[in-house]
């Protein structure tokens, strides 16, 4: 437990670190999260130019769309607060030898690797998504209703999960390829499945979505349990993949660092 | 005595350009990784368009939407630019202060390697591409293609490519004055390209006012407009028309690039190193 609150108290030292350096350039701080905000609009204005060719999108209608876009730019926002500016970080970790001097260091390697910067930039796509789901709750597209968002937390929790994961991943790649620029690009491209209700895609496809690469969870479950559409029984098979998951990159991780011969330098 | 310099600049030109490919290869990890990159949002765009329920005016069939997706990758591929992300990364670390002592246009230089890029990740492309297009070769229709179809459309990706250089140029050379030009790239080039370009929604089955507004702006001709000519459904009046507009934005663009060009090397200030 003393070990445990230790991590948490250095992890909250370098958050109030990286922070400190953000506020340093105080003009750029701001400048991205307009751009941050313009990049929400875009997106926004994607799903409108779609319905102009389009009535609805395998049974999703626009104001459906809207909640998925809603939910989905919300947990891109969480993912990009937390997760992003590590993974960008790690390409040079392993690149530069630093990673080496970080494992000598008698912290838990995993933790701080996931959680050591973090980066308030989409504070402006967070607000703009949570002021959208708001809106669609006052318009009544959202069920407001005590069970539906207990399940949209629940499920919140297991796509974060599920990201989580997929960051790891992505870490071990990069220690175990050396070398890794563009990863945030890749993470980016992965995050291009979830922009559309998994409703679309061929049966078997689906099939794999909800199970093996987990991707249903991330943005079109915790949307169809705002619309109250999702049942609770999928949801917390969501809940299970994402545990079981998270476990077995962890593993994986730890082997993967095991295995690792140090690079760069 | 020019004719001896022409081929001069030729030559430093084609040794660039090999140079880079050399580079580029070694590096050939990430082009795969591009590739898959490249292909995953045609893909979950096209799986969303096969399962709309379509507006009553919209002209394209599940065939033409299967065609439409499966050519962005190699278009999307082809007319990039990363003049963009380059030029402003030589300016902040230093590197353009060298650049400019080589007696090579340092433009030139970024521009090569942008294409290099291009058609090396082109070769990382095509199998995929390839083999899913084996994968719904029964539900594409090409027996219309022919050899003159087949040449507008290179000389339409060579067109689109160079405009959405010039524009990506002159969005980057911005990069005198700001440090960080992605907001700029992002509004410019990124989103107004991907709603109007033909990413999102092929520009031929937008509503007829949006369309006659995307198909003056010059984002169509850098995605929509080459796969449009394959899919045979364009008058020869219309693709002459479509390539009179893409001179004209590659034009005007040409001159403003120069233009803050000449500027932006009076400011420029060789800082980093």
């Amino acid at each position: 437990m003393v070990v445990k609150m230790r991590q948490a108290a250095i992890i909250l030292k370098l958050w109030k670190a990286s922070m400190m350096q953000a506020m340093e350039y105080r003009g750029s701080f701001a400048f991205s999260i307009v751009a941050n905000f313009f990049d929400f609009i875009f997106g926004f204005l994607q799903y409108m130019v779609f319905f102009t060719a389009a009535q609805s999108i395998a049974g999703w209608n626009s104001d459906q769309m809207l909640v998925l876009y809603g939910v989905f730019m919300l947990v891109f926002a969480l993912q990009f607060i937390f997760l992003y500016p590590n993974l960008v970080a790690m390409g040079d970790m392993v690149n530069s030898g630093n990673l080496d001097l970080l494992l000598t260091k008698p912290v838990n390697a995993q933790l701080i690797l996931s959680f050591r910067r973090i980066s308030f930039e989409e504070l402006g796509s967070i607000s703009t998504a949570l002021v959208l789901l708001g809106w669609l709750a006052l318009k009544g597209v959202i069920q407001l209703t005590l069970q539906s968002v207990a399940l949209f937390l629940v499920s919140i929790l297991a796509s974060m999960l599920l990201i989580y994961c997929l960051f790891l991943l992505l870490m071990c790649l990069a220690v175990f390829l050396e070398r890794l620029d563009n990863m945030a690009q890749l993470m980016w491209s992965m995050f291009s499945l979830c922009r559309y209700p998994v409703d679309v895609y061929p049966s078997r496809l689906r099939f794999m979505f909800f199970s093996f690469l987990p991707v249903a969870y991330i943005a079109s479950v915790p949307a169809a349990a705002l619309l109250g559409t999702a049942s609770a029984g999928q949801i917390m098979t969501g809940m299970i993949i994402a545990l079981t998951a998270t476990f077995a990159t962890t593993l994986l991780w730890r082997r993967t660092i095991r295995a690792y011969t140090s690079a760069g330098g | 005595m020019i004719s001896n310099r022409i081929s001069q600049s030729l030559n430093a030109h084609l040794a660039t350009l090999r140079a880079h490919f050399k580079i580029i290869f070694t590096y050939r990890g990430m082009m795969l990784i591009q590739a898959v990159r490249l292909i995953l949002l045609p893909l979950v765009l096209a799986a969303a368009w096969l399962s709309i329920q379509k507006t009553a005016e919209n002209p394209y069939s599940d065939a033409d939407y299967l065609l439409y997706y499966l050519l962005v990758p190699v278009i999307l591929n082809l007319t990039d630019s990363r003049l963009v992300f380059r030029f402003p990364m030589a300016v902040r670390d230093g590197s353009l202060s060298r650049e400019l002592l080589k007696p090579f246009p340092p433009l030139s230089g970024y521009a090569l390697e942008s294409i290099a890029n291009n058609l090396i990740q082109l070769i990382y492309l095509l199998p995929f591409t390839l083999l899913a297009g084996y994968a719904i070769s029964d539900r594409l229709q090409l027996g219309h293609l022919n050899l003159q179809l087949l040449l507008y459309t290179l000389l339409a990706i060579l067109l689109g490519g160079l405009v959405r250089m010039l524009i990506s140029g002159s969005i980057s050379l911005v990069g005198f004055w700001l440090e960080d030009v992605t907001t700029l790239n992002l509004i410019l080039n990124g989103g107004i390209w991907a709603l109007l370009g033909g990413m999102i929604v092929p520009v031929a089955t937008f509503p007829q006012h949006i369309r006659c507004i995307a198909e003056m702006l010059p984002y169509r001709y850098m995605l929509s407009f080459p796969i449009e000519i394959v899919t045979g459904r364009l008058s020869q009046a219309q693709i002459l028309q479509g390539f009179a507009v893409c001179l004209f934005w590659s034009l005007l663009f040409a001159l403003i690039m120069r233009f803050i060009w000449k500027r932006g090397l009076k400011v420029y200030a060789a800082y980093g190193g």
